[in-house]
């Protein structure tokens, strides 16, 4: 039995390809939704992921600076350096900034502090440069940024040149990320302008003046002398901890469960809180506007199917007239749809290919992806069939001998 | 069984259909009784609304009738206003059916329109395929096999069309005006067409007609009116 449906198609071979180009990329804005997703949990992780330290030492009681807002004091690297078990301590402080370009351009980006000596960078994937050598004024940034190797970046008030480029390294925002040395990174945190300096020394001399130590005019003069921050040092969001090879990392855990002044998590858990935290609200969302998008492809099939039924009812009557079993107008109108269905998967993921790359945050699409998609279309496809074939079984063969 | 009726392809014995109850029941063919030979072509005369394309839609089993029998060829299809054999399979094996216009598929070429009524009955598609050429080619569309219904002339279309209706061998073959729409030479063409089908197939032509101008091309005259069949004329043989 010659094939109807590829007949048909082939009749009017322009509107059907324009029309699975359409459904197409409808399909990709679904596809593109995943890849999004995708893309957020692995921006996301990326950060603890490659900083790969065994363990995640916070403020007491807080989830950690990827939930909310933890401070600790860098001394507490010191402390936990002496705790048997751990190989090293390294600080960890993040802060988010925005520089405008002389052109115009802002840049926006996430700043993390490496705790220089101990750690400089050498885990990060460089695709150029090195990580960082010197103690200050160095940084290492992402691609995104578009800063070229050995050029200057301004950070607060001091210049920095660009000694590495990493690839893929952004924050759970999708920003790029930046390193440099954590002293660097809690100085810009920290910093203050000269008029907070003098009033804060205008303060402090008011302070000693109405004391019992400021009749002394000595320490007057001392006071107004003395160089701010005059404070203890700036805190830190946490302290990561790299354990000696082969020590089990619970027994450690279970020797700081007893300080009072922190809590500690695995990388593991660090991970599952940012990915809860930070991701969820945006994994539902995306969820809830990508089942959205499945309904609007398959109500938009099954009018484009049911249109193609339509504007076939005649030779569907003639057939009928000309005693076309049942499954010849069934094949007809289901191949016909999964032919629509297919060819329009296949634009989507020749738009996947090409285009998603483009996008300006990360979009990845595995072939489980590809295979759901594909499922849900082979369904759609289906329940489209479905509705023209409703249609085509109503055909009238007396509208042959009408006409 | 007399020689007369073994020749007998189609025998409608008191059909009748009637439509609505009550005040509004219309009865469109008042109980019909007739027979049609192989080899015959007959024309059924009437005007508009005499109840002739309600004959041709029991005969061409699309519409059951309200009463009645039927039998097509060797097989019973319709027994006291019910069908007892697959209409569908009927259709496909003993009915030709040609229109007014050509009502050929306009997404497949000449050649598949013919080859599409073997098809539809599972013949292998190079059988099909040469049986339609060869068909096509008796009608002198040997050059026309791969265009498009959109592409060809009124007489081509309906050439096509009778070749669709004749490919499979049916008994009977129902014709609802197929020379309304062409010139006085096609028309009488179209005619002779179906006589020679008839008798070289052994099918009974049933033709629905207001064409005065090719009755002399047909074996036997029916005449219908207000749902009442009857037989006008015996038409000088051709």
């Amino acid at each position: 039995m010659m094939d109807l449906a590829v007949k048909d198609i082939r009749h009017d071979l322009g509107r059907f390809v324009l029309t699975a180009v359409g459904l197409g990329m409808l399909l990709s804005v679904v596809l593109a939704m995943t890849g999004i997703y995708n893309g957020m949990v692995v921006d996301a992780t990326v950060l603890p992921d490659s900083l790969a330290a065994d363990l995640w030492v916070v403020q007491r009681d807080t989830q950690g600076p990827f939930a909310e807002s933890s401070r600790v004091p860098q001394r507490l690297a010191e402390r936990l350096r002496a705790v048997p078990g751990v190989a090293r301590t390294r600080s960890y402080v993040t802060f988010n900034a925005q520089q405008t370009t002389p052109e115009g351009a802002t840049r926006r980006f996430m700043a993390a502090g490496l705790s220089w000596p101990d750690d400089q960078g050498d885990m990060l994937p460089l695709a150029q440069g090195r990580a960082l050598r010197a103690p200050h004024y160095e940084l290492v940034a992402d691609a995104s940024l578009n800063l070229p190797l050995g050029s200057q970046f301004m950070i607060g008030r001091d210049s920095y040149t660009v000694v590495g480029v990493t690839r893929g390294m952004v924050s759970s925002s999708g920003d790029p990320m930046l390193f440099v040395s954590i002293a660097d990174a809690l100085k810009v945190q920290n910093d203050l302008v000269n008029e907070a300096m003098r009033l804060e020394t205008e303060a402090r001399i008011g302070r000693v003046r109405r004391s019992a130590f400021g009749r002394d005019p000595a320490n007057l003069t001392r006071a107004a002398q003395s160089q701010l921050p005059a404070l203890v040092p700036p805190p830190v969001s946490a302290v990561l901890l790299d354990l000696e090879p082969g020590q089990d990392v619970e027994s450690v855990r279970e020797r700081l469960s007893h300080w009072p002044d922190i809590t500690v998590y695995s990388t593991d858990e660090q991970r599952a809180l940012l990915v809860r935290g930070v991701i969820d609200r945006a994994r539902r969302q995306i969820g809830l506007f990508r089942a959205l998008l499945v309904i609007i492809s398959a109500i938009v099939m099954g009018l484009i199917v049911y249109t193609m039924t339509l504007d076939k009812m005649h030779s569907l009557a003639l057939l009928k007239l000309l005693g076309a079993r049942r499954f010849v107008i069934l094949r007809l109108i289901v191949e016909e749809a999964l032919l629509l269905g297919l060819l329009s998967f296949i634009v989507a993921l020749l738009i996947g290919e090409f285009m998603f790359d483009l996008f300006p945050r990360r979009v990845l699409v595995g072939e489980a992806d590809r295979l759901a998609l594909a499922l849900v279309v082979a369904g759609i496809s289906v329940a489209a069939g479905i509705v023209g074939l409703r249609k085509a079984l109503s055909a009238d063969p007396n509208q042959v001998l009408a006409s | 069984m007399t020689p007369s009726e073994s020749n007998i392809v189609l025998s409608a014995d008191s059909l009748s259909k009637v439509y609505g109850e009550g005040t509004l029941r219309v009865e469109a063919l008042k109980p019909t009784t007739f027979t049609a030979h192989t080899g015959e072509v007959v024309a059924i005369l009437g005007p508009s609304g005499s109840g002739k394309s309600t004959l041709l839609t029991i005969l061409g089993l699309i519409n059951p009738p309200t009463t009645g029998s039927l039998r097509i060829g060797q097989t019973k299809v319709i027994e006291k206003g019910r069908a007892v054999a697959n209409l569908d399979q009927q259709r496909r094996q003993q009915i030709g059916f040609v229109f007014q216009r050509s009502n050929l598929i306009p997404f497949l070429s000449a050649e598949e329109n013919v080859r599409l009524a073997l098809e539809l009955d599972d013949v292998p598609p190079a059988q099909s395929r040469a049986r339609s050429r060869t068909m096509l080619e008796g009608l002198g569309l040997g050059k026309r096999l791969h265009a498009l219904p959109s592409r060809l002339s009124g007489g081509e279309a309906q050439r096509v069309a009778i070749a669709r209706a004749l490919i499979h061998k049916p008994a009977v073959v129902l014709a609802d005006e197929p020379t309304a729409s062409l010139d006085s030479h096609r028309g009488r063409q179209v005619m002779e067409l179906f006589r020679e089908a008839a008798r070289s197939q052994g099918a009974a032509v049933l033709v629905v007609t207001h064409d005065h101008r090719t009755l002399d091309l047909v074996d036997r005259i029916l005449d219908m009116e207000d749902g009442v069949l009857s037989e006008k004329a015996v038409a000088a043989p051709g």
